[in-house]
């Protein structure tokens, strides 16, 4: 009769921890996924906790944050992504590159947040200022969002740090060219061409100079012929024309030193004969 | 000396036949062997959750055996009665309490060279392993010496239930005394300031001893830094072995 009783008393508990567990789902699930990650406390304090333990803990919550994230069926789970990497994480361990890098990502990809992006990215240089690697992915985060301006000066920051490669100075031409700004990336081109010590990137820095000095060339003299068109209702008969009239102070030559080619008829300007450059 | 060394190898002998010492060995080669698989859900840098869980288990399970293995080390003694034997026999009772702790800490050291290699032997195979990682263990010993040195202590007047909790909250409120100085910048001068810097002082600042941070993400550890707290640490077990001896000595076994 006891072992009866027994048995029917385990079974209600069984069917009591059952139920309760049922309607504590039906009630989290009403819950936004995220809430309970604002009650994660800041990192600063969260070290208090850990006894000399703050990487490890960074890292316990950087996993478990790679696993919530990655769970494509929680549609809120991006909120509050900025205190998990930025007051929690990188404050239990402010060496850690990975919650700088993938939360980084995660906020310009799928919150399209650029300035809490930078923002996490700006605190990893300032906790590693020997990094190069921070205001280098701040500069293709910029790139990617047409702010060139703002790409440059990461791109320069990331170019300043001993160690970093010659390649990454490369990139601040590169965002002038994006940007439009011939003259900024050849006056770049020609500096790194002249300052580089790795023969490669200068082979490229001064490929770079030629091809942009002659896009200029061919664009200011572009224009002054259509000048001189406008003006006198036809075309120059030769580029000396342009100077001799006052349309241009004076004929520019091509990187080798030689004129550019004019062709009256089409009033096409080029570098050569088997190069027609047009902007 | 020669007593105090006698007394150091008993203790060893007795602490390598303690079961907790074993499960606890066991415990952390496994805890070391399962960073690999916990390193595998991560995005980036796997090495570095390897060499941060293989670290903290190491210093853990050394806190540990320190507290369970320490706390008992007199209490077995005087339960078994062996006590009244020894305070008989030629030998200073501070003797007793350094050779208990000698024998201890040649415990600790075997524990720590079996886990170190286990952890090695991970790092070996996935091509990761530094020698630098050893300061990060040793300065962890340095904290076990200190960490022993208390369990000792509390172990030469208390029961084992309260030495370990006494021991346990002298090694979390070690790790939390440089928070007192933050404590005393927030509230600024007066009785509260001059409270928190006297308990720094009286408390031994076990975060100290923690390298790890340094050693993993390869920034700069000073040669001084390593020396002064070693030193430190010393100074520290000294200290509180004096105080355990004194203690040991008042108590009356009649």
């Amino acid at each position: 009769m006891k072992t009866l009783w027994a048995v029917l008393l385990l079974a209600a508990c069984g069917l009591a921890v059952a139920g309760s567990d049922g309607k504590l789902r039906v009630l989290e699930q009403s819950r936004p996924v995220a809430h309970h990650l604002l009650y994660l406390p800041n990192g600063k304090y969260l070290k208090l906790a850990t006894l000399g333990n703050a990487p490890l803990a960074a890292d316990l919550i950087y996993l478990w944050s790679i696993q919530f994230y990655g769970d494509y069926q929680a549609e809120d789970r991006y909120k509050y992504v900025e205190h998990i990497y930025g007051n929690v994480v990188t404050e239990l361990d402010p060496h850690y590159f990975d919650p700088y890098w993938i939360g980084a990502l995660i906020l310009s990809v799928e919150t399209h947040d650029l300035e809490k992006a930078l923002a996490l990215l700006d605190k990893g240089f300032a906790n590693n200022p020997d990094r190069w690697i921070y205001p280098y992915l701040a500069g293709w985060e910029c790139s990617y969002a047409k702010q060139y301006d703002r790409a440059v000066s990461y791109f320069r920051q990331a170019a300043a740090v001993p160690g970093a490669p010659p390649d990454v100075a490369r990139l601040v031409a590169g965002m002038y060219q994006k940007q439009g700004a011939s003259q900024m990336a050849l006056q770049e081109w020609a500096r790194l061409a002249r300052e580089t010590k790795d023969a490669n990137v200068r082979r490229i820095a001064e490929n770079r100079s030629r091809a942009i000095k002659t896009d200029i060339d061919v664009a200011t003299l572009r224009a002054a012929v259509e000048r001189y068109r406008a003006a006198r209702g036809i075309r120059p008969r030769g580029l000396a024309q342009l100077v001799a009239e006052g349309f241009l102070a004076s004929i520019p030559t091509t990187p080798d030193g030689e004129e550019y080619h004019y062709d009256p008829a089409t009033g096409e300007v080029s570098a050569g004969p088997a190069r027609v450059i047009t902007n | 000396m020669r007593a105090i060394l006698a007394i150091a190898h008993n203790t060893f002998r007795e602490a390598i036949r303690d079961r907790i010492l074993y499960l606890l060995l066991v415990f952390a080669l496994v805890m070391i062997a399962c960073s690999r698989v916990v390193s595998v859900l991560t995005v980036g840098d796997e090495d570095k959750i390897i060499k941060d869980l293989g670290l903290a288990t190491i210093g853990l399970f050394g806190v540990l055996t320190a507290i369970f293995v320490g706390v008992g080390l007199v209490f077995k003694e005087i339960e078994r009665r062996t006590i009244y034997t020894i305070v008989t026999k030629p030998i200073h009772r501070h003797q007793f309490i350094v050779g208990k702790y000698l024998g201890l800490v040649l415990t600790l050291a075997v524990n720590t060279a079996v886990m170190t290699g286990g952890y090695y032997a991970l790092l070996f195979l996935r091509g990761t392993a530094t020698p630098r990682l050893l300061l990060a263990i040793g300065m962890s010993f340095v904290e076990f010496l200190v960490v022993t040195a208390i369990a000792v202590f509390f172990s030469s007047f208390s029961t084992p239930i309260l030495s370990g909790i006494f021991t346990l909250s002298a090694y979390v409120l070690g790790h939390l005394s440089w928070s007192l100085l933050l404590l005393r910048d927030r509230i600024g001068e007066g009785f509260g300031a001059s409270l928190c810097v006297w308990l720094y002082r009286i408390l031994p600042n076990l975060e100290r001893f923690n390298v790890k941070a340094e050693v993993v993400h390869g920034l700069a550890l000073p040669a001084s830094q390593l020396g002064w707290s070693t030193v430190y640490g010393l100074a520290w077990t000294s200290l509180i072995l004096v105080a355990a001896a004194l203690a040991f000595t008042r108590r009356d076994f009649q």
